[in-house]
């Protein structure tokens, strides 16, 4: 280009001085006269600007910022699945908005054909009988659905949303690598992507007219979100829980669109109904958006093995109640195989030729097809032909009949004449390539597109952009993220400037808000629970940093208030002989853990606090010593703990799951108070036990101040258990759940308690009008077991 | 032939469950020129929060019931009225494998009886080398679908043993295989995978046998419970033909059908009570009577 000839001197070369090609293959930067195309001359110009140090910094900035919202998708290299930072590939992939228009109307084609073929399969069958569609690719097809067949969706559709693989090809134009119908992942990524992409580069990204995604996004959610108000129901997506590799995904969708989180447990078929068990009851849920594998949707009529799903899902979508994104059974329309039919389908279905085409595909089950790909089996992908992963993803079944060994081409031969019908050869997939930064530089590695399509009121709309995944080497088959492939943003540029979309409501749009009756039982169970183990965590931590500081003290383990604390926190599963003990690094991970499986609920933030007080504890753990070294080491854990409920506790809209949290916090801290505090008063207590009572109990200071004399058991306990004003006495913990308890769903009705409200009003009442000479340990252990069974109540008016 | 059917299922549970849900596939259906049924009443206690039928894909009578409250047990009765016809058996108009391959491939349906549901693998039947390489054994050169499935059928009530305690309800065709021996859901599915590894297409069939047989001839094995055998597609000519490898015989007149799959999985008399309770008690009673 002319202007890159004028660009100003620098003292740096241009990062893409030493941008090499790969003769034949085409690059998605430098066009085939090796001109640089036209969108991305000013990203290049930009960039080099910029100049490496900064450029460097820039890409940071994006990482930081994907760290820090915790984004991540799970890496399967063992039993547990790990979870790994988002590979981000910081130089976005340009598209020229005429180019996309193409990939837009192709796109829309497709979708409406696999629309029509999905129909057809579940519905007539007429392109088996008009001999379109060999009968053998569907009844030997397990995702064929046979409950499903007859069955019409009740929004009239099976598609709503689909995502599609494209690759371009030598000849320069786009191909469609495969089809995505079953439960496509990645739209959120997507998302994070242009987040994280914009924060290095906002004011590049200002200046290049780049399409907004949130127009997409907020068309689609405002058609689930109609189709659901006309059955009164809810909107869900439906997830398979925190183990599923785009878990992190699920959470950020529901919570960007303001959907439920669901998992298979929390619904219940009712009646023909499909019901969410909330807080506040079951209520009806009408479209659930599936991020599950069909067959996992219901255990009764679908997959008798699965632990997942919903008995009676099934029956909820014959009686035409529940409206699933997409229907079961659309995963069909992924089966390698029938690529090699989509041109004849869409000349039958749609009286017009594919748009884009599909890459050319031959079933084995036909005689001549047969013969095609073994006759030219040295330059045929060959793998299996009910297969949904793309060709170049399934190393492991799918194989390139040029590089195979003798023997190996001769056994795969017997297979094609034995079996053909279960084979599919395929043409290899050769790829694009488009820069990637390494190095300080950039440097070309092969790349497909993700592109989604979403059914909203005005048909299909297409995102103008989504993902593009990059390789790690020049070698196609590397671009899986699996296999170490890298993820960049795609923009699609116009040369004038664009409309600018958010999700906020439009002027003149009515604000919907949702009702607080829809917290799911499951996550409010996990709330509940997350807070009662911060708060265990924080009692033992307390505990032991007493412990401990004693310990540095008199370098005596054998001192009486030293051997009495071990043996109290040895009733409560701690062993005080470690610095920092297996007991509280448990009840740390099941802080974790609850909080993991409620990931939509609470803000990124408190999520990094959360993982960074494990990891903390685990370095802690690896090389403390009892003493001094721990009390310091538990000093730091409690500031990290109060900086958890801190976040947590100032962020939380006061919603009724920020409630549960409050109910767990605060069962929690009255279950342990009163155990601790009748230990350390009864009689025989050690000397000093008043002390580490107080220290233990933060009230060192308020006693000093309220009773100017030495701590005695009744000092102490009218601080510890019966003073209204200290945040860390019992009864303060029992008004505080009274409140709760009486405001969340049917706390009051019409004047009339809950029995949770009841049993919080007459621990509370009892612990009014109490005295503390009565207040003796057996008084005191009858009352923290009365806590305890409050917990019981509470768990089952919400979580049945 | 005139039955009356009698079956009872029981189920006890160690401890209380509610919120189960269970599909029910016992009552057996009409099937044009092989049997008709003239009354089934079937009942359950205690009684369920909700009850709702369908056909399935494969046309079998389905049940779905629901509760809501606690409940100790559950019972499930059948009585069924159903006439069976004492068809003579045709005479072997069944194509050879070749020829049966050639009308499979130009049989363009998927019609629930088309024989392309019955080829591949299904939930409980993998194609397995080894029940192939046992069942080509009774391919010999030049014999027809039938004849092979019926020396198939013959070879299997041999070779394998009856044994009420060596499998379970959920024991695969390779496992039944190996162990040679097994109940009729095993003596079934090994046979249909067989098949399947020959092109031929085999499913599952759901049933009851005559409690008391006809004077002079032996009791059948599998009389007191509930049964199964096997249809296998023999041409576009002979169509299913219904195979007991447990009797070693032609399904016959004393052979009441419940309902046809591709293996269990598809015709389970009940699914959903082993997802509520992990523990419980099960007892089934069948009684089939002649009546004039």
């Amino acid at each position: 280009m002319e202007k890159r000839n004028q660009r100003p001197t620098r003292v740096h070369s241009s990062i893409i001085a030493d941008y090499r090609l790969i003769p034949g293959v085409p690059d998605e930067m430098i066009d085939a006269a090796g001109k640089i195309r036209p969108g991305w001359a000013k990203l290049i110009d930009a960039f080099d600007a910029l100049g490496p140090t900064e450029l460097a910094a820039r890409f940071e900035r994006a990482d930081q910022y994907l760290r820090d919202a915790g984004v991540f998708y799970r890496k399967y290299d063992g039993a547990e699945g790990k979870e790994r930072a988002w590979p981000l590939a910081h130089v976005p992939l340009i598209i020229d908005e005429s180019e996309w228009a193409s990939i837009t109307a192709g796109l829309t084609q497709r979708a409406e054909l696999l629309e029509q073929i999905a129909a057809d399969v579940y519905g007539d069958n007429t392109l088996v009988s008009r001999g379109l569609l060999p009968p053998e690719l569907v009844a030997r097809n397990a995702e064929f659905l046979r409950p499903m067949v007859g069955i019409k969706p009740v929004s009239g559709h099976f598609l709503h949303f689909c995502a599609f693989e494209l690759g371009r090809g030598p000849d320069g134009g786009w191909w469609v690598l495969g089809d995505r119908t079953q439960a496509p992942s990645g739209a959120g990524f997507a998302l994070e992507n242009r987040v994280a992409t914009t924060r290095a580069l906002s004011d590049i990204y200002a200046q290049m007219h780049v399409h907004r995604l949130a127009g997409f996004f907020r068309d689609f959610r405002d058609a689930l979100f109609g189709e659901a108000r006309e059955n009164d129901g809810r909107v869900g997506i439906l997830t398979p829980g925190q183990h599923n590799e785009t878990y992190f995904e699920h959470a950020y969708i529901a919570r960007y669109l303001g959907f439920m989180l669901l998992e298979g447990e929390d619904l219940v078929v009712d009646s023909g109904e499909v019901m969410v068990r909330t807080v506040a009851g079951l209520k009806p849920v009408s479209v659930l958006w599936r991020r599950m594998d069909a067959s996992f949707t219901d255990p009764l009529e679908l997959r008798v093995d699965s632990h997942i799903g919903t008995p009676g899902m099934t029956e909820a979508l014959r009686q035409g109640s529940i409206s699933m994104v997409n229907a079961l059974g659309s995963g069909i329309l992924e089966t390698r195989a029938l690529a090699a039919f989509m041109p004849q389908l869409s000349r039958a279905l749609l009286g017009q030729p594919l748009q884009l085409p599909g890459i050319a595909t031959w079933w084995c089950g036909q005689d001549a097809e047969r013969r095609f790909v073994a006759d030219h089996l040295d330059t045929m992908m060959v793998g299996p032909a009910f297969s949904t992963s793309l060709a170049f993803d399934d190393q492991k079944a799918t194989v390139l009949g040029g590089a195979l060994s003798p023997d190996e081409k001769s056994a795969l031969l017997a297979r094609l004449d034995a079996s053909g019908g279960s084979l599919v050869g395929q043409e290899p997939v050769r790829l694009s390539t488009a820069p990637v930064y390494a190095d300080g530089r950039l440097q070309p590695r092969p790349i497909a597109l993700r592109v989604y399509a979403a059914r909203t009121s005005k048909g299909w709309t297409i995102m103008p952009g989504g993902f593009a995944r990059v390789g790690s080497t020049l070698d196609t088959t590397a671009i899986a993220m699996q296999r170490g492939g890298q993820a960049a943003d795609v923009w699609v540029v116009s040369s004038k400037p664009v409309e600018r979309v958010s999700l906020l409501p439009r002027e003149g749009e009515k604000l919907v808000r949702n009702s607080s009756g829809s917290l799911p039982s499951r996550a409010a169970d996990n709330l509940i629970w997350l807070g009662r183990y911060a708060e265990r965590c924080e009692a033992t931590v307390r505990i032991l940093r007493a412990y401990n500081a004693r310990l540095a003290e008199v370098s005596n383990p054998d001192l009486p208030i030293l051997v009495d604390t071990r043996t109290y926190l040895d009733h409560i599963g701690v062993d005080a002989q470690f610095a920092l003990p297996p007991g509280l690094l448990a009840a740390i991970d099941s802080a974790v853990h609850s909080a993991s499986q409620i990931r939509d609920r609470f803000s990124p933030d408190g999520w990094l606090a959360l993982t960074d007080l494990s990891k903390t504890a685990r370095r802690f753990a690896a090389k403390l010593e009892p003493g001094d070294d721990a009390t310091r080491a538990m000093t730091v854990l409690l500031r990290k703990l109060a900086g958890f409920s801190g976040l947590v506790h100032e962020n939380m809209y006061r919603f009724a799951g920020w409630r549960f949290l409050e109910l767990g916090r605060r069962l929690e801290r009255g279950i342990q108070l009163a155990s601790i505090v009748a230990w350390l008063t009864r009689k025989g207590a050690p000397d000093g036990a008043l002390e580490m009572l107080l220290e233990i109990g933060d009230s060192v200071m308020t006693h000093r101040r309220r009773y100017s004399v030495s701590a005695g058991p009744a000092s102490a306990i009218d601080l510890l258990v019966l003073d209204p004003l200290n945040p860390r006495s019992v009864l303060f913990q029992l008004a505080a759940l009274r409140e709760q308890l009486e405001a969340l769903p049917d706390g009051v009705n019409e004047g009339q308690l809950s029995p949770a409200a009841k049993v919080a009003l007459e621990l509370h009442t009892k612990l009014v009008i109490a005295e503390p000479e009565q207040m003796t340990p057996e008084t005191l252990h009858k009352l923290g077991i009365g806590i305890g069974n409050l917990a019981g109540v509470v768990a089952a008016a919400y979580f049945v | 032939m005139l039955y009356d059917v009698h079956l009872e299922l029981h189920y006890d549970y160690d401890a209380p469950v509610h919120g189960d849900r269970h599909l029910i596939r016992v009552t057996p259906i009409s099937m044009p020129g092989q049997q008709r049924v003239i009354a089934t009443a079937l009942t359950f206690d205690p009684k369920p929060d909700l009850e709702t039928g369908f056909a399935d894909f494969f046309g079998n009578a389905v049940t779905t019931i629901a509760y809501r409250d606690y409940h100790e047990k559950l019972n499930v009765r059948l009585s069924a009225r159903v006439s069976v016809e004492d068809a003579e058996k045709a005479a072997d108009l069944s194509p050879t494998l070749n020829g049966l391959k050639r009308e499979i491939t130009a049989l363009w349906s998927l019609a629930p009886n088309s024989p392309h549901h019955f080829l591949g693998s299904s939930p409980r039947i993998d194609l397995d080398d080894a029940i192939t390489a046992y069942a080509l054994k009774s391919a010999a050169a030049g014999r027809s679908a039938e004849a092979i499935a019926y020396d198939l059928c013959q070879r299997i009530h041999a070779d394998f043993a009856y044994d009420r305690k060596a499998t379970g309800v959920d024991t695969t065709s390779t496992e039944a295989f190996a162990l040679k021996r097994g109940v009729c859901q095993d003596f079934a599915q090994v046979m249909i995978a067989g098949l399947r590894g020959l092109g031929i297409p085999a499913g599952y069939v759901s049933g009851f046998l005559r409690t008391i047989p006809p004077k002079g001839k032996p009791r059948l094995e599998g009389a007191d419970a509930m049964h199964a055998w096997v249809r296998v597609w023999c041409g576009l000519h002979a169509g299913w033909i219904d195979l007991d490898p447990t009797n070693a015989m032609f399904a016959g007149p004393d052979h009441i059908t419940i309902g046809h799959g591709r293996d269990y999985a598809d015709i389970s008399p009940i699914v959903g009570v082993l997802r509520t309770s992990g523990h419980h008690k099960t007892t089934q009673a069948v009684d089939v009577v002649r009546v004039e």
